[in-house]
């Protein structure tokens, strides 16, 4: 078994709708797998595939080797996951909807919903209803469900939803060490791109049911384009003397971009020019498009 | 077994957690309070007329007697027909919750295979509707006994009980349709459409003379055709009307679990 999760032309329809169509995606063993795409793009309709939630109306799926799916059947001892919006019986406490998952899942060892109430930050609120937790504790809570059994994978919809900005670096690190330290194969669909970026060591983007690209961290890193800023206090001067140098200059909002190769590799140069023609910079940085510039450009969405 | 276990803890925590359990008890104890009150009624005929609606509505359900045959007959009657949407609303609790707090998707990529899950729900359902009849049978007791009705005996009692029991578990034979309305309707509001269009259906059938062959009336059947009161409005049951009951039992049980096995989660 050389993959964590296989589908072979996995497709799935609704009615006339494709949600998904023609997917075949390949996450290696010890991956961090970033599944990213636009809103209704078919990022929960595949992962509720992957889990047997739904029926694939063609192709197939294989988890951890197994086949997925359609009648409940998977390897799902060794499956954690967390799908759309975290959910709890609300009238139990965290600690009783947790104790319910370790029974549910078979795990004999009655140590392990305090341990996994402490790795995830929950003993504040161990003993309070799940009905009044808030949105972010709630999606603790999930997680918590999700790594209860210490699984091999981990299949996690939005796993930074709802979270604060210290409960996301949290979660980042939580994931990269357990990727990192005990192997475990991660496999998130997320819509803050930056985390996705920073996290993930291949990218799936999907757009419309297709999966449009599929590619290691370092292939993105060289496929993103790279641009050079410039700002000065004379903008139209400085575009002028660019411009005289043969490059081309696009004005922006406070700035002129310069996207040519020399450029970007030699802004020393531009430098130069522009206080040889008396309008010196102020600013010059080459800023690296981001993922989320890149997703939009590969998906021809605009902001 | 373990796995079942498991899944019967589950639901049976859920179950104990839940206000709708002291909600389903308080509303079944109102059987034999109003019983234990229509016997005080019809113990004082003056009293009775008096009261006017009240007392006529006494005359008529208890058949004029006021003693433990009578008080009996009451709540079994009462039992097998609002017992039906009681109970339906148990059993829609038990499988619509997990729809309307969107917790499904939690119960279906287990280690516990999903129909030890759904048989763990019928379960803690039975179990919920025997506890429930239990509970109104004491309570009838002990409101029998405080207002001093006559004609008790052990064996009447028993008598009693039992088919009181037996109305309850043909009752249940209904539930798994309403399991599996609660499934595909994702929540309360099909289920008890369900429960509530079955009764009417099975006045319908009574007016017509086939409740023998309609199994949603079977229950109500089978507890006048035992009743001293009311026994002569029962249209007489054959063995065709309980295999009907059962046939409509394993049809709805099998739905339900082919539902939860087969269909598509995607919400």
């Amino acid at each position: 078994m050389s993959f964590a999760i296989e589908t072979y032309e996995l497709s799935k329809s609704y009615g006339q709708v494709r949600a998904v169509d023609s997917v075949n995606l390949r996450v290696g063993l010890g991956e961090i797998y970033g599944f990213i795409g636009l809103n209704g793009a078919g990022k929960t309709t595949t992962i509720r595939a992957l889990l047997g939630m739904v029926r694939p109306s063609a192709g197939s799926v294989r988890v951890l080797g197994q086949a997925a799916g359609p009648n409940g059947r998977g390897p799902w001892r060794r499956v954690g996951h967390l799908v759309e919006r975290p959910t709890a019986y609300p009238e139990l406490t965290t600690r009783e909807n947790l104790e319910v998952a370790r029974r549910l899942q078979g795990i004999s060892d009655t140590s392990a919903t305090s341990h996994v109430i402490e790795r995830l930050d929950l003993a504040a609120y161990a003993d309070r209803k799940a009905g009044g937790l808030s949105t972010g504790n709630l999606q603790r809570l999930g997680l918590a469900r999700a790594l209860l059994h210490e699984p091999e994978l981990l299949i996690l919809d939005e796993p930074a939803n709802g979270l604060d900005p210290a409960g996301v670096v949290e979660i980042r690190e939580l994931l990269a060490s357990l990727a990192r330290e005990k192997g475990v194969t991660i496999f998130m669909s997320s819509h803050i791109l930056t985390e996705v970026d920073r996290l993930a060591t291949r990218i799936g983007i999907i757009h419309q049911g297709h999966l449009l690209e599929e590619l290691d961290a370092e292939k993105l890193e060289a496929l993103r384009s790279r641009r050079l800023i410039v700002k000065a206090r004379q903008l139209e001067a400085a575009q002028s003397a660019l411009a005289q140098a043969g490059f081309k200059v696009q004005a922006g909002e406070g700035a002129l971009v310069l996207d040519e190769a020399r450029a970007v590799e030699a802004p020393e140069k531009v430098a130069t020019i522009l206080v040889n023609a008396g309008t010196p910079p102020f600013r010059l940085a080459v800023e690296q498009e981001d993922l989320e510039d890149y997703f939009l450009r590969l998906t021809g969405e605009k902001l | 077994m373990n796995a079942f276990l498991a899944a019967f803890w589950a639901e049976a925590l859920k179950a104990r957690r839940s206000k709708v359990s002291l909600v389903t008890a308080a509303a079944f104890s109102i059987f034999p309070i109003i019983g234990g009150l229509f016997m005080m009624i019809m113990r004082d005929p003056e009293g009775a007329r008096a009261m006017g609606l009240i007392g006529a509505k006494a005359q008529l359900l208890s058949g004029g007697r006021a003693d433990w045959p009578a008080y009996f007959d009451f709540l079994s009657v009462g039992t097998a027909g609002g017992g039906a949407i009681l109970f339906a609303f148990v059993t829609a609790w038990v499988f619509g919750r997990e729809f309307s707090d969107h917790t499904a998707k939690e119960l279906l990529a287990l280690p516990t295979p999903r129909e030890i899950i759904v048989a763990a729900k019928f379960v803690v359902a039975a179990l919920w509707i025997v506890g429930l009849t239990i509970l109104i049978f004491a309570l009838g007791l002990g409101i029998g006994a405080a207002i001093g009705l006559e004609g008790w005996s052990i064996e009447l009692g028993w008598t009693s009980f039992w088919m009181l029991i037996i109305t309850v578990l043909l009752t249940l034979l209904l539930m798994p349709f309403v399991a599996l309305f609660a499934s595909a309707g994702r929540g309360y509001l099909s289920p008890l459409a369900w429960a509530f269009s079955t009764l009417g259906l099975a006045q319908v059938a009574g007016l017509m003379g086939w409740s023998d062959w309609f199994p949603w009336a079977v229950p109500a059947q089978f507890s006048l055709m035992f009743s001293v009161v009311y026994g002569q409005r029962a249209v007489p049951l054959g063995i065709h009307s309980y295999i009907l009951l059962v046939l409509t039992c394993i049809v709805g049980a099998a739905a339900t679990f082919a539902w939860w096995l087969r269909a598509d989660q995607a919400r």
